[in-house]
């Protein structure tokens, strides 16, 4: 009895720091939501710059910037997104942004005749490899279905830093023509 | 500096409490104050609260018929109430009162010329692609809809309205009661 009054305080001390920690779960929960969180890059589309061929089984993480992605002024040509696919909103795709409200793109099919005019508040998003589902299939998409930003490549280590800078140069021609063209 | 304390202390339970709220508002339920006169007469001008049902967020079981809230794609900032009027796969008449099928008829247009949708042209035919639906308001006068901004992906829905209650003061809450939004579509 004598010892467990002598450690009563220890374990009321335990359970309240259990709880003030718990407590704190929505709140980081919120903040992984709306503000910051881990990206994994899942998938071939965005190879070479992601999951480069010389190592098949490491998955690049980066660091994905969520407040404000919906605002088209906060996005810009060559960014690193991750949106809710526009086909299957279960999916998250990762792309790269190649043309924005107003400009005019030549896409990759059905024809190399066609225009596409792309809409206020939204992007034109390509994979920067050539296998890739992107708005060559789907067309421009919202800025409603940007969920973040890539602003770091944090994982591995050994390729810490900005995200780098990809995509076809092949397709930098048919992108963002000027509509009075 | 036991004042800061205390400070300290009412601001972190405020912080924890949000957030659980917050939580709760965006993924189970919601209530919400509608505006605007395209959904008439199904819900009112003004005054309108309804309940958002957010498990049916990015789409998930709605179905044909349903009111739901969803993001404007030529403008995600704002949310707009609709009504489901066209699922995945379905060939939607943007605008029936175009008197659209006689002009069809005459050009002789075939599918491949009008599923691109051009917002200029209401007497065309959509096919709604996989992953959107084509919404409506039920007030089709007073609407901008699907008919201006075509489809929308199932991603941009954040939920679906299940009750409204047409409250003007607090003593309103003894005279109205909440209604149950009916879906006019399919029977339950």
């Amino acid at each position: 009895m004598s010892a467990f009054k002598q450690h009563m305080p220890v374990a009321r001390y335990s359970l309240r720091m259990c709880l003030a920690f718990l407590s704190w779960v929505p709140v980081v929960y919120v903040v992984t939501e709306h503000v910051a969180y881990i990206g994994k890059i899942e998938g071939m589309s965005m190879k070479p710059t992601f999951n480069p061929p010389e190592s098949p089984n490491t998955r690049n993480h980066v660091l994905l910037w969520k407040w404000g992605v919906t605002n088209i002024n906060n996005l810009e040509v060559d960014d690193v997104v991750f949106l809710r696919s526009p086909i299957d909103p279960e999916k998250i795709y990762t792309k790269r942004i190649k043309a924005k409200q107003g400009d005019l793109v030549v896409p990759r099919y059905p024809d190399t005749r066609s225009r596409v005019l792309v809409p206020v508040n939204h992007i034109w998003v390509e994979g920067d490899n050539v296998h890739s589902i992107d708005s060559n299939t789907y067309g421009p998409v919202s800025t409603g279905l940007v969920i973040g930003k890539a602003t770091y490549l944090i994982w591995p280590l050994n390729r810490f830093g900005p995200i780098p800078l990809g995509g076809r140069e092949c397709r930098e021609a048919r992108l963002r023509h000027s509509y009075k063209e | 500096m036991n004042n800061l304390y205390s400070a300290g202390k009412v601001l972190s339970y405020t912080i924890r409490t949000v957030a659980v709220l917050h939580i709760f508002s965006s993924n189970v339920f919601e209530i919400s104050d509608t505006t605007g006169e395209s959904m008439l007469p199904t819900l009112a001008v003004v005054n309108d609260s309804a309940v958002v049902d957010k498990r049916y967020k990015y789409g998930r079981n709605v179905k044909m018929g349903d009111l739901i809230v969803a993001r404007k794609p030529t403008e995600p900032s704002s949310l707009v109430t609709k009504r489901v009027t066209g699922m995945p796969g379905d060939i939607i008449l943007i605008d029936p009162s175009k008197n659209s099928l006689r002009r069809l008829h005459q050009e002789n247009l075939d599918m491949q010329e009008i599923a691109p949708l051009d917002s200029s042209s209401y007497d065309n035919y959509v096919i709604v692609p996989k992953g959107h639906v084509w919404v409506t308001g039920d007030n089709l006068n007073a609407s901008l809809d699907s008919r201006t901004y075509s489809v929308v992906p199932l991603a941009m829905i954040e939920g679906k309205l299940v009750y409204a209650w047409y409250l003007t003061g607090m003593l309103s809450m003894f005279t109205n009661s909440p209604r149950k939004l009916a879906n006019t579509f399919v029977e339950e």
